[in-house]
């Protein structure tokens, strides 16, 4: 599989409290890494560097070959259409209705016809299964009709990548499972995805590759039965006792 | 290092409207070629001050009537101009003209020394004594200057009279109102006990308001000092010479006792017999437009501006964002009432055509802007970063996000702060009439001077005022209303 994001040398300071220590990894084309970690251990720094929500201290984020540390904010926004995030929030915009939700990247930056992409969106709230909802304002859904909202929504530009930090922290118990649900098709439907996340299960399930993060480094890397099985660092370790 | 920065904007944004000015006083003697090749003669008066100068109203129209007014009829017949009149308070009238807002002053003004050092003035045209109004009841009371101890006595700031007054009544105290219906309303009220003017303006006031009376309190008065001439920019010889010729043909035939002063006093014997309110509602249609128009032009301008200013200073750009912090704070940091008279007086003596209508306008705006790009400001920073992150991440670029995301959800939010802008605006736009701007402000005085009835026209505008901001403010919670549910 070719190389999809190439992580070189990532570092991340805020003043002088660094969070990213020189990372170094590759997601290649259809992979579902899950980063796992204990809190504060750079996590979402760690994802927002890689469509440069956050500017790297140092090192390189290439993305199909485009160095995304080092290029015009035109050209960056052109390829930040072809990652999709989804936060831990939802992050909908309360002043349109789902489907104005859905449809404005693609009108207003890749100039689609209305009514393409009236068609595409409806569509993808079929595949989140909220079809009915179009008209409704973001306010008035459940957490969990969001997040799938916020889903479509980003998958509307067509992403070759999708980013999720904790999709699933701010759901009411009941409601995790329908989010994972689309997570996990979508897996299937072989998007390449990095999630980072608490959910073991999913991660178990869908995973190719677990990357345990501690201390602003990843410190253990392996498929989830090799990980959760065996972890070899002490850190992974307790990590895992705590929350298994 | 922040606070720097401000500072150098600001020294700059003064610097740059200040340097214009330097240029005003280049005047060589043209004055009398200009005022005929412009074919009209702007002449600047303070019109309360019968019988020298003072409206009425002809066939629903308001005109200026008077002795001077006569005067300058006269002598923009002799020089073959149009004459037109610019209605202001006293205290701006030698401003206007040294910066040319205005080609002569006729207003009633005594040629004194120290007019004499910024301004040329024609030959006297009339004199008349200096007098005093009181109460009729404190008549036994009153006799002449050695009368009053530790009294408050009124007059007009900037006048002879404010001077005679101050030097001569030592152990009493003056007070200084710009309007004389002002004064005279203290005189009512008590607030004074006499109020200083000349004679004639004295003894109309007490023709028209029996409870008034005139005394001559018998200054002690240097003839150079009494009497009132035509005034000019220094240096205008050429218009001071066609003045004196007019005023020693007036003088030759005697008209100002013969035609001009039984004129006037008719039309004022007119004014008091129809001082019903009612025959005056035309004014206050006429000020409630004007208001309106200030406000709504100043809120539509103001809100723009006010739009830039709060995205420059939101900026990443270091200049710009100085640049916009500078404007805010010292425009939050002066009042209103000065910069209406800097753009009129200061801008307006570059460019010399400036309205006082646009003047205000700009004014109002500019100051408006501030104002509202601090209301914007904080609605913009109201938004939650992770509107502007999942905007971003859509690959919106900085200008769509404001554009869609961001903007319209903080006007929202700032909605009520906006309207409460625009309702202050309709009370703070006031200011203007100082200029001359015929707001609803304005035509009070001019109510007030044509009635010689001092409250009622202030309560009747103050109720004008309160049923125009009630009013908006009702509309406005309407579509608050109907934003919420959207
Ligand atoms: N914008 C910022 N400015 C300063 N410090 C920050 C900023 N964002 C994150 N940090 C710091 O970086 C560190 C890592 O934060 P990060 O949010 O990446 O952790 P995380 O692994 O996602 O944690 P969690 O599981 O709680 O979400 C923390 O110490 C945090 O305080
Ligand atoms: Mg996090």
């Amino acid at each position: 599989m070719p190389n999809m994001i190439e992580i070189k040398n990532l570092e991340k300071s805020f003043g002088d409290n660094q969070v990213l220590k020189n990372i170094t990894e590759v997601v290649k084309k259809g992979q579902v890494i899950c980063v796992i970690g204990p809190s504060g251990s750079g996590k979402s720094t760690f994802l927002r560097c890689l469509n440069v929500l956050e500017q790297p201290s140092a090192g390189q984020i290439i993305f199909e070959g485009q160095d995304l540390t080092n290029i015009s904010e035109i050209e960056l926004n052109k390829l930040r259409e072809r990652m999709g995030m989804v936060f831990q929030s939802f992050n909908l915009f309360p002043n349109m209705n789902v489907i104005d939700n859905v449809k404005l990247a693609p009108l207003k930056v890749k100039k689609t016809m209305e009514k393409e992409a009236i068609q595409k969106a409806g569509q993808l709230l079929e595949q989140v299964g909220l079809a009915d909802k179009a008209e409704q304002f973001p306010l008035s859904l459940s957490g969990g009709q969001q997040q799938r909202v916020a889903i479509a929504r980003a998958l509307a530009m067509n992403p070759e990548v999708m980013l999720f930090d904790e999709p699933t922290s701010a759901l009411d118990p009941e409601m995790v499972g329908e989010v994972l649900k689309v997570m996990q098709d979508l897996a299937e439907s072989g998007m390449t995805m990095i999630v980072v996340t608490h959910e073991m299960g999913f991660a178990k399930k869908v995973a190719d590759q677990i990357w345990f993060m501690d201390e602003g480094y990843i410190q253990e890397k392996g498929t989830p039965s090799e990980f959760f099985a065996n972890p070899k660092t002490s850190r992974a370790k307790e990590f895992l006792s705590k929350i298994l | 290092m922040k606070s720097k920065k401000i500072w150098i904007a600001l020294v700059i944004l003064i610097m740059m409207l200040l340097v214009p000015l330097g240029k005003v006083s280049a005047s060589n003697d043209g004055y009398l070629q200009k005022v005929k090749d412009k074919g009209t003669l702007v002449v600047g008066t303070s019109a309360d001050y019968p019988p020298y100068e003072f409206t009425v109203k002809q066939s629903g129209k308001t005109s200026y009537v008077g002795l001077d007014i006569e005067i300058a009829k006269k002598f923009a017949k002799d020089l073959g101009v149009k004459l037109e009149i610019k209605n202001m308070n006293f205290d701006s009238l030698l401003v206007a003209l040294e910066t040319h807002k205005v080609d002569a002053v006729i207003s009633g003004m005594n040629p004194t020394p120290e007019r004499q050092k910024s301004v040329d003035f024609s030959n006297v045209y009339y004199r008349g004594q200096q007098y005093m109004l009181i109460n009729k009841k404190d008549a036994a009371l009153y006799k002449n200057i050695h009368s009053f101890k530790n009294k408050t006595i009124g007059a007009q700031t900037g006048s002879l009279q404010y001077d005679l007054v101050k030097k001569q009544m030592k152990n009493n105290q003056v007070k200084g109102l710009a309007k004389l219906n002002d004064l005279v309303i203290a005189l009512e009220s008590g607030k004074v006990n006499a109020v200083a003017m000349e004679e004639a303006t004295a003894k109309a006031f007490a023709q028209n308001n029996s409870s008034l009376k005139v005394i001559n309190p018998e200054f002690n008065v240097n003839s150079s000092q009494t009497g009132s001439a035509m005034a000019f920019p220094k240096g205008a010889t050429s218009l001071v010479k066609a003045a004196d010729k007019t005023i020693a043909e007036i003088q030759k035939k005697n008209l100002i006792n013969k035609q001009y002063i039984p004129l006037a006093g008719k039309y004022m014997t007119n004014n008091s017999k129809k001082n019903s309110m009612w025959n005056y509602w035309t004014y206050f249609a006429k000020g409630i437009e004007y208001t309106l128009i200030i406000t709504v032009v100043s809120v539509f301008f103001g809100f723009i501006l006010g739009v830039i200013l709060a995205l420059l200073r939101l900026s990443k750009n270091k200049l710009g964002k100085a640049v916009a912090v500078a404007y805010i704070e010292f425009v939050r940091g002066t009042p209103l009432m000065v910069q209406v008279m800097f753009v009129y007086f200061g801008v307006g003596a570059v460019i010399q055509s400036l309205p006082a209508l646009l003047a205000g306008i700009i004014a109002v705006s500019l100051n408006s802007a501030a104002y509202v790009a601090e209301v914007i400001r904080s609605g913009i920073e109201s938004i939650p970063t992770g509107q502007t992150e999942a905007a971003r991440s859509l690959g919106l670029s900085q200008s769509l996000t404001y554009r869609y995301v961001v903007i319209p959800q903080a006007l929202k939010n700032i909605w009520p702060a906006l309207g409460n802008e625009f309702i202050t605006l309709i009370k703070e736009s006031s200011i203007v009439s100082i200029i001359g701007v015929g707001d609803l402000m304005y035509q009070m005085q001019l109510v007030q001077s044509a009635t010689y009835k001092g409250v009622i026209p202030i309560f009747i505008t103050m109720v004008i005022y309160f049923v125009m901001t009630f009013g908006l403010s009702k509309v406005l919670g309407y579509f608050e209303g109907r934003m919420k549910h959207a």
